[in-house]
């Protein structure tokens, strides 16, 4: 398993890929975070008359949300990309098991993902105190509680990229299929949940991989900048969502969906044919 | 578990895609010290069957074992098998150092390996190039270059002459006699005769996923015998002298030759003089083993395949196996 590991971290590292992805990391938390202002001017206005808020939490979370999409694509990259270059053959053949080649995967990808969660922090840390000069900086507690919740976030979706890569193999297809779902399709599908009828419907829509990432970063930001007991309130409204679980329960949901991807990539990854 | 033999065996082995069978019903075995030579047309199954072996496609039915044990129960596999198959991949942005630092890795081998097996294979001096600028013929020195990185006991390689050129097909026939010269085992597959008829010691011929041949070389040599071809004044004479003298087996060809078996020129000349007939042309008819490997797959997309019984030649003269006598 650790000649798996290390081979797997060589590849990742003897491709562009991995830094070609980082860029739009690092950009976008740049961004973000110098006009976070803007993004979180609805939270500030709760607030107003009590000072300085740390408008920064809310920008961070926001950027390692965005982040969780390029762990993803890492993570679908590394497996579907194997079968785009036949690759696959040679990796099967000097390992025992496939089994251990999704895991390896799937593990290096995660820490590739809590790699970018981890430098978009430093330079969305870097942004914000220069673009949010009028805002408080974040306590220590908060921030550190977005930033491991960030990288634990893109480190599950780049695992669930690295499985759903392994089910779906066509590189192509994947990439499309995942982008198209996270950026368009979740967002129509809570619309249609929480519109429903039915309000015990809307309840599914936290349950959904993508917003509960969302659910899980906005969740102490939204405590910390509204007034008690809105917390909630602002995290449906960021996430698009009907009665969000806590952070903790959002991550939960969120690796229950990375191990259910697992689960199919390791009896479709098993049994495919590799022609 | 593994009995570290080297050996292959493929057992009753059969694979369908939907409902075409690819493979069907294929047995033999690689000895360790030799090179198995898997002969047959383009689409005949080779490459599934060496999918299968290596685990990369799973059978319909039937087995293979390495060593007594299926691929997939091999501890560290690449250091029992080495492959090199066609379709076989490389990241075109990758080094050649990198990809086999990479599968150095995975195979459990210190990365002094690498050197070496660059070096073996030619590549030392190109080893820092992305692999997208390679020729197809360093592709498959590279994919060698992989092949040879565990030390295994057993290669198995897909047409392995394709892209490379004379020289590399040279280089490559040596080192697979070497190979096999030190006890381990090749099973290389490719669609011409002549390019393992010097390397193999063993054959084995599929067409239609089927087994049509295996054996030796000489044996399939020997299942058809020389001939001497002669054009003369009384044909009919000459049959009837060269039978006197115990020569039976003697074929009338449509253009008027006779075609003598098991006889030399010598004797039939001999027996000519004696009979008082003139002789205008003799020719010994060489054993072509391509023609016969022809003969032997041919009808491969026409007729339905013949199945032999395996283990050595069909007797001499049954149909379709080569112009047997009387016809």
């Amino acid at each position: 398993m650790n000649g798996l590991l290390r081979s797997e971290l060589r590849k990742t590292f003897s491709t562009k890929l991995w830094w070609a992805l980082l860029i739009p990391v690092l950009v976008l938390s740049i961004l973000i975070n110098l006009f976070g202002g803007l993004f979180t001017d609805a939270l500030a206005a709760v607030s107003a008359g009590s000072g300085p808020v740390p408008l920064l939490l809310a920008s961070m979370a926001y950027a390692l949300a965005l982040t969780s999409v390029f762990a993803a694509i890492a993570g679908i990259v590394a497996t579907a990309g194997e079968f785009r270059h036949r690759t696959i053959t040679t990796t099967y053949l000097t390992a025992q098991g496939r089994g251990p080649v999704l895991i390896a995967k799937m593990a290096v990808s995660g820490l590739v993902g809590a790699l970018y969660a981890a430098a978009a922090v430093v330079v969305g840390v870097l942004a914000g105190l220069v673009g949010q000069g009028d805002a408080a900086f974040p306590a220590a507690g908060p921030l550190l509680a977005v930033v491991l919740i960030g990288m634990v976030v893109a480190a599950l979706w780049a695992a669930f990229g690295a499985a759903l890569g392994t089910v779906i193999s066509n590189q192509v297809g994947v990439l499309v299929s995942a982008l198209v779902y996270l950026l368009f399709g979740e967002l129509l599908i809570s619309a249609l949940l929480n519109n429903a009828d039915n309000p015990a419907t809307g309840l599914i829509s936290s349950y959904l991989p993508g917003n509960a990432g969302d659910v899980a970063l906005y969740d102490i930001p939204a405590q910390v900048l509204a007034s008690p007991g809105l917390g909630a309130r602002y995290v449906e409204v960021l996430a698009g969502v009907t009665s969000p679980p806590p952070w903790w329960g959002a991550l939960l949901v969120l690796a229950a969906w990375t191990a259910a991807a697992a689960a199919a990539a390791w009896v479709v990854g098993d049994r495919r044919d590799v022609t | 578990m593994n009995d570290r033999s080297g050996r292959v065996t493929v057992r009753e082995l059969t694979k369908y895609f939907g409902p075409v069978a690819a493979v069907e019903g294929l047995t033999f075995a690689v000895e360790p010290g030799t090179v198995t030579g898997f002969l047959g047309p383009n689409g005949s199954g080779k490459t599934t069957t060496l999918r299968m072996v290596l685990g990369l496609v799973t059978p319909t039915a039937g087995e293979t074992r390495i060593n007594g044990v299926p691929f997939a129960e091999l501890t560290h596999p690449a250091q029992v098998v080495g492959a090199v198959l066609e379709a076989q991949g490389f990241h075109p942005a990758r080094t050649a150092r990198r990809h086999l630092l990479a599968c150095a890795a995975a195979i459990g081998v210190p990365d002094t390996a690498v050197e070496h097996v660059l070096g073996s294979v030619g590549l030392a001096t190109a080893a820092d190039r992305a692999v997208g600028g390679y020729s197809l013929g360093m592709r498959q020195r590279l994919a060698l270059a992989v092949a040879l990185l565990g030390d295994p006991q057993v290669l198995i390689l897909d047409e392995p002459g394709n892209g490379l050129d004379p020289e590399g097909i040279a280089w490559l026939r040596a080192f697979l006699r070497g190979f096999a010269g030190q006890g381990r085992s090749v099973l290389v597959s490719s669609h011409l005769l002549a390019e393992v008829e010097q390397t193999a010691d063993h054959i084995v011929v599929i067409s239609h996923g089927r087994c049509v041949y295996q054996g030796g070389l000489d044996q399939l040599r020997g299942s058809r015998r020389a001939r001497v071809l002669v054009r003369c004044a009384a044909p009919a004479e000459l049959a009837e002298a060269l039978a006197r003298s115990g020569v039976l087996e003697i074929d009338t060809l449509p253009d008027g030759w006779l075609g003598v078996a098991d006889a030399d020129p010598v004797r039939v000349g001999d027996t000519a003089l004696a009979a008082d007939v003139a002789v205008y042309g003799m020719v010994e008819e060489k054993i072509d083993l391509e023609h016969l490997f022809f003969q032997l797959t041919v009808g491969q997309y026409a007729a339905p395949p013949q199945s032999w019984p395996q283990h050595g030649p069909p007797p001499p003269g049954s149909a379709p196996y080569g112009p047997g006598p009387g016809r």
